[in-house]
């Protein structure tokens, strides 16, 4: 196994008396593309809050390519990318001028970030919409900018969460494609989701998460052990109780 | 169905109620506010008896509650979800029952109620005689009657646009207007009233045009009947009728379109030209073009600017009305507007809401985050100190005293500086998240972070005033010497001063983000824009 691009260590976060994370432990080889599932509520937004320097966690240590994200947060920024739940952008620029703030923020000349936001913007099929501006943009082209954003200092790793919430399928696949090939290069790629059908489609690994622990963590032929993910998921998680007994009338089509 | 679309709307009503405290207590603010327009306009109108303008008045006033009506369903588009027909379209309905059941629903609350109360103040200040009493109850309600249409027209025909970016965007447009209204009433209106120069009789004749349109036919009808010419009277109100039953009927038809057509007004933007400008000139530059580029295309950061100049406009009424031509006057008016500069500006995270946590994810370290705060300031500062100056010189002009502007820009210039670092300092120490609410175009503080707004706005007009104390000594104390010497003097040394406290307020707010910055980003991810 290659070295770990990402570390975590007894990571732990409690809003009140509520425990939030409580106490993760995990490892993501370079170059892998790997997925972090749970049900709801599981802690799964909370934990890439911490790991990418966003909300202080109670205790607990995160290490990207060796650089510790909360001692040494200039650093650790440097090489990770991120596209948060919701596609938080700034709605009064286009999408052109969104991925050269980006770039520019980060440091890069502007001759590479004009080169880069193109080329980006021709992968992700934007290019037609690029000097649209970001708040007349559909989900599914949001969620796409803010991957271009995430991208365009080509980062070490890239944490994603949710990408596809709300993504229509064809942006969904211009997404899937592009997390494939930029995996492919060696970057490592993290991303949160409850949709266990695309987890088990895109990711090499996965780590499943619940009530705020990792329940289960490895390559994805480990974790299903012969079953599917979704199945394998639901042993781990446990299935809801239902009561469908109430719902007599439905289905009858009498009114 | 109008039974079930008013129940709806009382339910929609409770059940904000029972959301939250601020929901209540808005709710007793309305009630209060609704009772008081009662009975204010109820006790205008009828106090109009026996004066030679009462009904010159009154079709002004009839005037001013329909514009009301046009006007406010801008506002509470969102916050009344029976005026949306989208939030109706899934349902099975008929347009017509629809209608009649949309109409009860307009007509029922607070506001309408206050209306027709209030209106019915013409039954004592115009009418005369049973005939004259009949007519103006008669009068009264097909006058609400036609307000009620005439929103519904308004919002129906306009429920694409509303439900739009650019109709949100027009909506916070819309504050500028009424803010200039309430400054004209508060401040004009009773100033000219108390030199005499406003009375009933100013209102003789103002309703030359008014007379002809809807509510100027109710008013006049009622004068008309109690002057003994109670055909003319009917003529006016079945007009004003007929005019109804087109408004309902132009209303339905677009309720039907509106319930089954796609929104089509809504045309996206396009930006011309090259990207970003400026950012070549490193981080301070990136983030003064991002910047740059919201304060044109921002509806918000326009609204701001635009209030700025209002209220340094409103400070010196007295001065623009030629009663004090004291140059204090002008001086305080630009610390009010340099001061406000600072206030708008006093909490960048929670106004930038969400978008700051790409800008946190790349800042690295205190060098960085001095060149986003100091980017951001030049920008304002470009846009101030033009604003500044007119107002100086322009208020200096109008005061008489057309020499003090340079020493109100002096001022002006060092109340900027301290602004903009307060401001600075405010956005680090004392973040809150912001939140736009239902019917509410401009965003304010989210629910409990009152007191935070309250603290960094009213701090930074203290910290203004106070910074601008020097100056104005300076100014004083060398008022007797050549204006050739004092003049440039003055206004280099406080441009200096200015910039230095500007620097200052960012190297602190720098030095407190570095570590904070985790904590600003809960903040920007609690604000909902």
């Amino acid at each position: 196994m290659s070295e770990p691009a990402l570390v975590v260590h007894g990571l732990r976060k409690s809003f009140g008396a509520k425990e939030a994370v409580a106490g993760i432990d995990l490892e993501i080889a370079a170059g892998s593309l790997s997925g972090l599932v749970g049900p709801n509520g599981a802690g799964k937004t909370t934990s890439l809050s911490m790991m990418t320097g966003l909300l202080r966690p109670d205790a607990g240590q995160v290490l990207v390519n060796g650089l510790d994200v909360w001692a040494d947060p200039p650093a650790a920024k440097a090489v990770i990318g991120v596209v948060p739940a919701e596609a938080r952008l700034f709605e009064r620029l286009s999408g052109e001028e969104m991925l050269e703030y980006a770039g520019r923020l980060r440091g890069l000349p502007a001759a590479e970030v004009r080169s880069r936001a193109t080329q980006l913007l021709d992968v992700l099929d934007l290019t037609a919409d690029a000097k649209r501006l970001v708040a007349d943009y559909s989900t599914g082209m949001r969620k796409k900018t803010m991957l271009g954003c995430a991208l365009i200092h080509n980062p070490a790793m890239l944490f994603l969460d949710e990408p596809l919430e709300g993504v229509d399928p064809v942006s969904a696949d211009v997404i899937r494609r592009l997390l494939t090939r930029f995996a492919g290069s060696g970057s490592t790629v993290l991303f949160s989701s409850h949709v266990m059908e695309l987890v088990e489609q895109v990711c090499d690994h996965v780590s499943i998460i619940s009530k705020g622990r990792i329940v289960k963590t490895g390559t994805m032929q480990e974790v299903r052990g012969g079953k599917t993910l979704q199945q394998a998921f639901i042993d781990l998680v446990g299935p809801r109780a239902s009561n469908e007994e109430g719902l007599t009338w439905l289905g009858s089509s009498s009114s | 169905m109008a039974r079930v679309l008013v129940q709806l709307k009382l339910r929609l009503l409770r059940n904000a109620l029972r959301a939250s405290t601020a929901a209540k207590v808005s709710f007793i603010i309305s009630t209060a506010a609704a009772a008081l327009v009662a009975a204010g306009a109820f006790t205008l109108l009828a106090l109009l008896r026996g004066q030679p303008a009462a009904v010159d008045v009154s079709t002004v006033l009839f005037t001013l509650f329909a514009f009301g009506w046009l006007i406010l369903p801008i506002f509470v588009f969102g916050l009344d979800s029976t005026l949306d027909p989208a939030t109706l379209a899934l349902y099975p309905l008929r347009t017509r029952p629809l209608a009649a059941g949309l109409l009860a629903a307009s007509a029922s609350g607070a506001w309408p109620l206050a209306n027709v109360v209030g209106l019915l103040g013409i039954t004592v200040g115009l009418a005369r005689g049973a005939l004259g009493v009949l007519t103006a109850v008669v009068a009264v309600l097909l006058q609400v009657l036609f307000c009620i249409a005439l929103a519904r027209f308004v919002t129906t025909g306009m429920a694409g646009l509303l439900r739009s970016r650019r109709g949100k965007d027009l909506a916070a447009f819309m504050v500028i207007p009424i803010f200039a209204l309430y400054e004209f009433f508060t401040q004009v209106v009773p100033r000219v009233a108390a030199e005499g120069k406003l009375s009933a009789s100013s209102f003789a004749g103002v309703d030359a045009w008014l007379r002809w349109l809807p509510p100027g036919l109710a008013a006049h009808a009622v004068a008309d009947a109690s002057d003994g010419h109670p055909e003319l009277a009917l003529a006016r109100l079945a007009l004003l009728a007929a005019v109804i039953v087109v408004l309902v009927w132009l209303w339905v038809r677009s309720l039907g379109r509106a319930l089954v057509t796609a929104d089509t007004s809504t045309q996206s933007s396009r930006v011309r030209g090259a990207a970003l400008p400026l950012a070549r000139s490193g981080l301070r530059g990136t983030v003064a073009a991002r910047f740059w580029i919201y304060q044109r295309r921002d509806p918000l950061s326009l609204v701001y600017w635009v209030l700025t100049a209002v209220i340094m406009v409103a400070a010196s009424i007295s001065t623009l009305l030629g009663r004090n031509s004291h140059p204090g006057i002008v001086l305080f008016s630009v610390i009010l507007g340099a001061g406000f500069v600072g206030a708008f500006h006093a909490n960048a995270v929670g106004l930038t809401g969400e978008p700051f946590i790409l800008e946190a994810l790349a800042l690295r370290g205190r060098r960085e985050l001095r060149s986003y705060f100091s980017g951001q300031d030049i920008v304002l500062g470009v846009i101030a100190v033009p604003l500044l100056t007119a107002a100086s010189f322009g208020l200096a002009a109008a005061a008489k005293h057309p020499a003090e502007g340079f020493v109100a820009l002096a001022v002006g210039l060092a109340g900027l500086g301290a602004a903009l670092g307060v401001a600075n300092i405010f956005t680090v120490a004392l973040p809150y998240p912001m939140a736009k609410r239902a019917g509410s175009p401009m965003p304010q503080s989210a629910q409990g972070s009152g007191g935070h707004a309250l603290a960094s706005n009213l701090g930074t007009l203290a910290c203004v005033a106070v910074a601008a104390v020097p100056v104005i000594v300076a100014g004083n104390l060398t008022s007797a010497d050549p204006a050739e010497v004092r003049v440039p003097a003055l206004l280099v040394c406080a441009a200096a001063y200015g910039v230095a406290l500007a620097w200052i307020g960012v190297r602190i707010a720098a030095r407190a983000a570095e570590g904070r910055l985790p904590e600003l980003c809960q903040v920007a991810i609690r604000t909902k824009l």
